[in-house]
Order: C-alpha cells, then structure tokens, then sequence
C-alpha cells in the first residue's frame, strides 16, 4: 500500500497527527530503551561502561555463575519467591471466595483493610513488622519473655517470604475479585440443588472458576517477590542472606568500587527471567481468555450464606488483617512517637517528639519530604499527560507502529526498580544529554515515569476502547484532525481513567524508593532513601517517623481523590 | 460543482472482498439510496467517501478534486473533503451540549463567534430544534439526537451529505415522519446526498436513483420506479419485495410479440417484458401478492392458476394467504375472505416479470 499522505501540501512539512505520533513513540522508546541499553551493553564489557578500551565478552556471566554467593543469591530469592507467591495466592483466594461469593458479616470493613498493603510503600511495611516481629521487636520479645524462647525467626527466608506474601495478597485478590464477581451464580445454585454445602461449592464450584486470574496473579506476585528490594534489605541483608535486589544493592553501593560487569551481568540475568515469566503470563492469558465467559446479561451476583461458620470466617480473616497489617502499623505510630518501644516499659512513659524534630530540624530531610510530594504532584502528572498520549497513539490512530509502541510501553513491567535505577545511572554516565539531569530530582521523575507507563497505561486503554469510534470518526469527518479529534472529544470523555491514572501513578511516586537508591543525590532525595540512610544509621525512630508523615500524606491524597471523584461522578 | 465520481472501488481484507469493483456516478443536487442487505458493503462504501476508511484499489472524486487514488498514491484525509457523515448511532458528544456539538466544525473552520451563532441558530431551525441549543444529548429524544446529527453536519455546509442509516434507530411512526421531513430539507437545499438504508421502503420513497449492492457490488443503479417493476435480477426482485417466483418454461411468442411461458404443471402463461440477456430457457415469472386475484370459482383472464389455500393470515384490511400451486408455494392478498381449500388465481401479464431461474 501507498502511504503518501504523511506529507502537507499546503506546507509540506509532515502532518502534525503523524509528528506527534512519531515523536510520541520514540520518546516512549528513549524512556525504554535508556536504561535497558547500558545494562544489556555493560553485562558484556570487561570493564567500567564509560572507560574506553573495553572488550566485550561473555566473561562477566562466567564469573556470576561461578560465584558460590552468587548460586545462594539464586537459592534465596527463588525460594522466597515461591514461598512468598504461595502466602498471597492463598491469603488473596480465600479472601476473593468469602469477600465476594458469601454474605460474610463485616466484609465491607475488611475489603478495605485487606487493600492497605497496596497504598503503603513495602519499606514502611517492612519496618513496621521489624518493629513488631523483628529480633528485637516488641512482640518478639514478649513472646521470649513468656516462653523464655524466641517464637519465630524473622531474619530467614520462610520468615520473610510471609511479609512478602501478606504484603501481595491484594494483588491476587484484586485479580480473582474482579473475575469472581462476573460469575456465573447459577453454576452455585446448580451445587446447590444437587445438595452441596456452603463450603463444598466454595472449594469444588467456585475455586476451580477462578483458576485463570490465580495463575496470573501468581506470576505477578512471583516477580514482585524477585524485585522486592525491602524485605531483604532489611531482614535478609544483616545476617547475610542476600537476594537479586541486595545482591545488586551491596555490589553496586556496598563496595569501594563498584563491580560494574558483576552488576550488569546479574542485572541482566533478572531481566531476562522477568521478562520470560511475563511472556509466560502472556501466553497463558491468551488460552484462558477462549474459555472465560463473561456474560452480557447483567445479573445479581448471588451469595452463599455461611449461617454461624461466616462469625468463625470473619474473626479468622479479621485475625489476619490483625496481625498483618492493623498492629503493624499501629506500632509505627507508636514508635514514631516514643523514644524505643519495649514490651518492658509502658510506651506512655516514653513519648516524644524527638523523631519529628530530627527530620523537621534539618532543612536536608524537609527537603526530601517537599521533593517526594513535588515528584509526585508534578511528575505524576506529567507523566499521566504522556501515558495518556502514548495510550491514544496506540488505541486511537492508524499509527503504523501501534502494536509494537505497546510492546514497547508494557515492557517496564520487566525492570525492577533497582535495575531501572541502575539503568538510568548508567545511561547518565554514558550520554551527555541524560548525564546533565544527574543529581536532580528530574532524573527522578523521569526513571519513576517509565516505570509507571504500564500501570497508567492499564488505567486507560481500557477507558478508551469503551468509546465507540464513531465519534471521533465524526470529529474528523467535521473537518478537525487527528489530534484535535482525540484531545477535544475522546480526552474529556476518559476523564475519570485520567484521574484514576493520576491517582495511581501519585502513589506510586511518593512511595518509590527502589529505583531511587542509584540515582539520588544531596539535593535531590527523597522520603523513601532518606528512610534507608537513618535506617543505616539506627535510626528507627525517625525512619518511623518519616513512616507516618509518607502515611499522612497518602492517606490525605487518597481522601481527597475519593472526594474528588464523588462530586465529579457525572463527568 | 459537487458531482461524485466513484470509480473502481474496491477494498479488501485478506480475502474478504468487502468492496469489489464499485462505480457510481452520482449528479449534483442527487439523493442517491445505497440499498441492500446487512454486510454488502454500503457503510465500507460511504466510510471510503468520507475518507475514514481507506480502500485498497479505485478513485473517489467529487467536483474536480480528486480524494482518492489507489494507483497516484493520493488519499485526502477526512477532516479536509468537507463531507459531512450523519452516523447510525448519531455519534453525538456526550460531554457537549447541542451548540457545543454544532459550534465545533466551525471553530474548527475558524468562523467569526458572532457568525457562528447565526449559523448555529439558522441549523437548529432547519431541523425543528430552536430553543434547544442547551441541552445535553442524552436529554433528547432518539429522533431530536437524529435532527442535531444532522444539524451538525448540515452547520458547515458540506459539499456532499452521507447518511448510514439515520433512521433505523427510530420507531417506525417517527421513522416514516423523519423521512419525509429528511426529503424535504434535501430538495430544500438543494443537497447532494448519498443515502445507506437496508428498508426497501425508505429507499423507494426518498430517492433519485437507488444503488442496489449484493455483496460488495452494485448489482442495480436505476430510478426507484424501475428498480420496483423491472428488478435486473432475482435478487433485486426478492430484496425489493417481489414476493413470488415460479419456475416456468420459455416455450414461444403469442401474436403480439409477448413472450409465452410455461408452468411445471403445463399451464400457459403470458408476460410482459423479455426474458433477461444470457437467460436459457429455464426462468422464473414474478408476480406480487397484491397483484393476485383470488376466486372461488374460475376466472376469466389471460392468465389463470388453480391451487389450494394452506394457510392463511389476517393483516387487518386484507387476508394474506399462502397458496400451494403443484410443489410451488405463492403468497397472495385478498380482501374477501376464502377457506382453506381449492382457490382460482388470476394475473395479467404486464404485472409480471420474467427473470433468469
Ligand atoms: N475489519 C474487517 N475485516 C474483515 N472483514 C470486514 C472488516 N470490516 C468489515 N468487513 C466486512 O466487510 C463487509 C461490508 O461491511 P459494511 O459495514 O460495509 O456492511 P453494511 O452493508 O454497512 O452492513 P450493515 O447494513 O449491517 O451496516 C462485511 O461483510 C464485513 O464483514
Ligand atoms: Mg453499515
């Protein structure tokens, strides 16, 4: 076919709809490929990326997998993984059966404390268990006191591979929920009537419907679990049981000089096996999608009741969001306001303010507040304004190069936070333009932008198939162009996506800290790695402290959005 | 000079002729009907004019501009051919209020505010909707988001209208009102106007000359009144209403040139016409259920058919009833009522029509 239409006549410059789409696509791909390159290019060099002379080999894998740390790097995080996937799969199933196919007492309440975990950074998470359940944690402690043993172990893979677990379990439940709300209750009433009991439709009916978003909210999870850089940072990395991450984190921030191809090698060996676990996901989406029914006639989902075994359900899942996420933070806050916390002394005799002042006191750490709040009002919402505009290229024109852009743009589901960070660092070392960005919060910004593409991304393609192409069909038939078309009539019309992006991608800035470790610097920190340098220095009661003020500032944006989005339902 | 000059038109998927060699030439000031059944093509061929969907082969041409041309690698995109599409679903912006809707392909046009107004004003006029301009669609009736998709199109004069089926959305009392008042604005202002409807009877009513397509080809360009008497083919025929095909033998001439068939059964019959060009000697004669006279005893006609009623149904002013002649079934009206039973037809040649069996 002829695509002579890419140029004007009246002009003769190329038509702003395809400048647009083009320099939409390639700036996607810079995003990208920035930081991908560099770590891709360094796993092969026999020295620094920036010196010259540099011999590329495969040398570097050799010495990887000839590093016995290196085979117990693989041992940890993979067994964590799995451990780590079957706790949320669990947890995150049997919350979607009862929350969503039963009339459980309560079940609004625990909805939405089962959703915390999805708000607050894992690095507050992880430190708010410490508190508890670490070593020296306050119900640790108790428990040594009254059994003159210590119970549990947190410093151990099992041990936290249940962190890792409750803090992913809205992960599954989120996948399953949505499914288990679009079945077909009539399979149930079928059990039923057959003479099945409440629990015997749940396990035989309901369980096996939800085998597809389980398989593919375990992959999810299983790659979280092979990011996560805080758990282990924080209960691995003491008594040396390194993962992926901290393998990365102590070679590249631990060491006097940096093992660059060491680094590279290793980088590039995560992003291979995430990025095959997503091609595996993708595969076996595209098999379950032929036989999941979702039916067009809208029905009211029938629930099972439970009699008297919903009371014992919901105390038993109640017990959990206890323990996994109530005291937990419940114990930051009363750390952040005590000078220690012990089960020795009541906590009343403790208070202070002493943690606050040490942040407030010091320009350097308000400055770190003010930038994760600046990263994330400003950033996200620069980067909702881009995402939105990739999302029209590649759902809303005749874009020649649609489907690969959003291969392209999906594809920072594969890069951990850690090796986007160490990407970009990179990237900045090697080209001049990215390099001027060093030691701003811009890089920042940049790095959490590419990292949130597919997450907004998913917020709103979907918005944006729901409306029918006549009318922007009908807007360039009235004379408007392709990009008048899709700003004037199809950008209003996806206004709650929009938002709902906006909010996504707010929280996600504020409380990113993994890719940030390789790229701040003075001037340029921001809460969460100002967290991790007081929690180097033993400073748990400002880490708590800083703990409650990411909490404020989350739980005041979430407020306002909810608000936000009530008095604007209509548009 | 808005004469639309469509040539060779084609477009494809794969191996999915959706477009297959499509001409129509269609005159200034013309209300042209694209008549046919559901998936022949009429909507790829309007989206094609409109420039929203590009064919694979062929010329589009209105006036002296050329939109399209396959081979020279030309294709004018939609927003600058100035044709203006009234969509099926009305595709009215839900955000916008009824001016909003009209005043955006002249701010677009960059038209003067105060310019603007007087235009907008003057084509909600057009179509009955004064004192509405500040509603939003979805506080309209079906048939008032029809007046305003119109409205829009007609506010910045296009040089060409495109209708897909404007009034299939409607009942059929309002569906029959907006089709005369749609007649009327079109001879009014003296619109070029191309037309897609699959409802024979809209067609036959509101244009110049209908296009009747079967899979993806125009297979009739004609005026409504021969398209209705003289179908080109059976399909035609069958799409148009025609009702009845029995299979019959040519066997010869009577003395005044008329064509002398026969029925499987050996009853001669004569018609009026010729038989198609290329036609063997097996054909079929049409005659409509209104054209049948229905008797309980014989009639005295040129063309005389006796069967038996098998069925019959009441449609209010007239019985309809289904009548076995040999293996052949034939519908017929009447308004007297007969019983089930032997029945004598009657019909005089000029109300048939021969077409290739
Ligand atoms: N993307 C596509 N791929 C393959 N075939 C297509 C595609 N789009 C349209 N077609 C085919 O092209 C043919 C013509 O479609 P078109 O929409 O023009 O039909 P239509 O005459 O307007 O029918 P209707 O009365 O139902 O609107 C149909 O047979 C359709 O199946
Ligand atoms: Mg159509």
């Amino acid at each position: 076919m002829n695509i002579a239409v890419s140029r004007d006549p009246a002009t003769g410059w190329p038509r702003r709809a395809l400048t647009i789409q083009w320099s939409v696509a390639l700036l996607t791909l810079l995003l990208v490929v920035a930081p991908l390159g560099p770590i891709l290019w360094q796993s092969f060099l026999d020295r620094p990326l920036y010196e010259a002379g540099a011999v590329p080999g495969f040398a570097n894998y050799v010495r990887l997998f000839g590093d016995p740390d290196f085979h117990a790097v693989l041992r940890n995080s993979f067994v964590f993984a799995v451990l780590a996937t079957v706790i949320a799969v669990l947890a995150g199933v049997a919350f979607t059966l009862f929350l969503e196919r039963t009339r459980l007492p309560g079940r609004n309440l625990l909805r939405n404390l089962l959703m915390w975990p999805l708000y607050i950074s894992q690095l507050v998470t992880a430190f708010s268990w410490y508190t508890l359940y670490g070593p020296a944690g306050y119900f640790t402690l108790l428990g040594e006191r009254i059994f003159g043993v210590p119970l549990w172990d947190m410093y151990s893979v099992p041990g936290m591979a249940i962190l890792g677990g409750v803090t992913q379990a809205p992960v599954v439940y989120l996948f399953c929920a949505s499914n288990a709300r679009m079945a077909d209750a009539t399979l149930e009433d079928a059990a039923r009537s057959v003479g099945a009991g409440p629990f015997r439709i749940l396990w035989s009916v309901a369980l096996p419907m939800l085998r597809p978003p389980i398989i593919y909210s375990a992959i999810l999870v299983f790659i979280g679990s092979l990011e996560t850089l805080a758990i282990p940072l924080i209960f691995g990395r003491p008594v040396g049981i390194e993962f992926f991450t901290t393998f990365l984190y102590s070679k590249g921030l631990g060491a006097i000089t940096p093992d660059y191809g060491m680094i590279g090698a290793a980088a590039s060996l995560l992003l291979v096996i995430v990025t095959l676990l997503l091609v595996v996901q993708g595969l076996l989406l595209r098999r379950a999608g032929r036989f999941v029914s979702v039916k067009g006639k809208s029905q009211r989902p029938k629930r099972i009741d439970l009699g008297m075994g919903g009371y014992v359900v919901s105390g038993l899942l109640a017990l959990y969001l206890l323990v996994g996420v109530l005291l937990p933070m419940a114990a930051v806050l009363l750390r952040a306001f005590t000078t220690f916390l012990t089960p020795l002394l009541s906590p009343f005799e403790l208070l202070t303010l002493e943690n606050f002042q040490s942040i407030f006191d010091y320009p350097v750490h308000v400055r770190a507040i003010v930038n994760s709040v600046v990263i994330a009002g400003v950033g996200g919402l620069v980067a909702t304004v881009l995402i939105a505009v990739i999302a029209l290229v590649i759902r809303r024109s005749s874009f020649p190069f649609a489907r690969a852009l959003e291969y392209v743009a999906l594809y920072p589901r594969a890069m951990p936070g850690i090796v986007a960070g160490i990407g970009f660092f990179w990237a900045m070392l090697l080209l001049p333009f990215i390099g001027a960005l060093s030691g701003t919060i811009w890089i920042l910004m940049i790095a959490f932008t590419m990292r949130g593409i597919p997450t907004a991304y998913g917020a709103i393609a979907p918005a944006l198939m729901q409306i029918g192409p006549e009318l922007d069909q009908s807007a360039r038939s009235l004379g408007a162009d392709w990009w008048t078309a899709v700003t004037r009539i199809i950008l209003p019309l996806t206004k709650p996506a929009l938002f709902a992006a906006y909010t996504l991608l707010f929280l996600s800035f504020l409380k990113e800290y993994s890719a940030a470790v390789f790229l701040y610097a003075p001037g340029a920190e921001i809460i969460g790695t100002t967290m991790l340098s007081f929690w180097a220095e033993g400073e748990g009661g400002a880490v708590a402290a800083l703990s409650v003020i990411q909490l404020i500032i989350t739980l005041a944006f979430v407020l306002i959005a909810h608000r936000f989005t009530r008095t604007h339902r209509d548009v | 000079m808005s004469e639309v000059v469509i040539d060779n038109l084609g477009k494809h998927y794969g191996a999915v002729r959706a477009l297959d060699d499509v001409s129509l030439h269609v005159a200034e000031g013309e209300f042209v009907t694209l008549l046919g059944p559901s998936g022949c093509g009429k909507s790829t061929t309007l989206f094609a004019l409109a420039g929203l969907d590009r064919p694979t082969e062929g010329t589009i041409r209105i006036g002296d501009r050329v939109f399209f041309d396959a081979a020279a690698g030309i294709d004018v995109p939609a927003e600058r051919r100035g044709i203006g599409l009234v969509f099926q679903s009305y595709a009215l912006w839900p955000h916008m209020t009824v001016r909003q809707n009209l005043a955006f392909p002249l701010k677009l046009r960059k038209v003067p505010k105060a310019e603007q107004a007087v235009r907008i004003e003057e084509a909600l006029a057009l179509v009955d909707l004064t004192g509405l301009g500040e509603r939003l669609p979805h506080e309209l009736s079906g048939g008032q988001q029809q007046r305003v998709a119109l409205a829009r199109t007609l506010v910045f004069r296009p040089s060409l209208l495109l209708l897909d089926e404007p009034l299939s959305n409607l009942d059929a009392k309002l569906r029959h009102k907006a089709r005369d008042w749609l007649k009327q604005l079109q001879r009014q202002l003296g619109l070029t106007t191309l037309y897609v409807t699959h409802d024979q009877e809209e067609a036959l009513a509101m244009s110049d000359r209908i296009a009747v397509m079967q899979a993806g080809r125009i297979v009739q360009l004609d005026t409504p009144e021969r398209i209705y008497r003289r179908p080109a083919t059976r399909f035609v025929a069958d799409f148009i209403g025609a009702g009845n095909f029995l299979p019959v033998r040519h066997v010869g001439h009577d003395e005044g040139g008329r064509m002398l068939v026969e029925t499987g059964e050996g009853v001669r019959l004569v018609t009026a016409g010729t038989a198609p060009p290329g036609a063997g000697a097996d054909l079929a004669v049409t005659i409509r259920p209104q054209h049948l006279r229905l008797s309980a005893a014989p009639i005295d006609d040129e063309n005389r058919l006796t069967g038996t009623i098998v069925d019959r149904t009441y449609l209010g002013a007239r019985h309809g009833y289904t009548v076995a002649i040999g293996d052949q079934r034939i519908q017929a009206e009447s308004e007297q009522l007969f019983e089930p039973g032997a029945v004598h037809l009657a019909f005089r040649a000029e109300d048939t029509l021969l077409l290739d069996g």
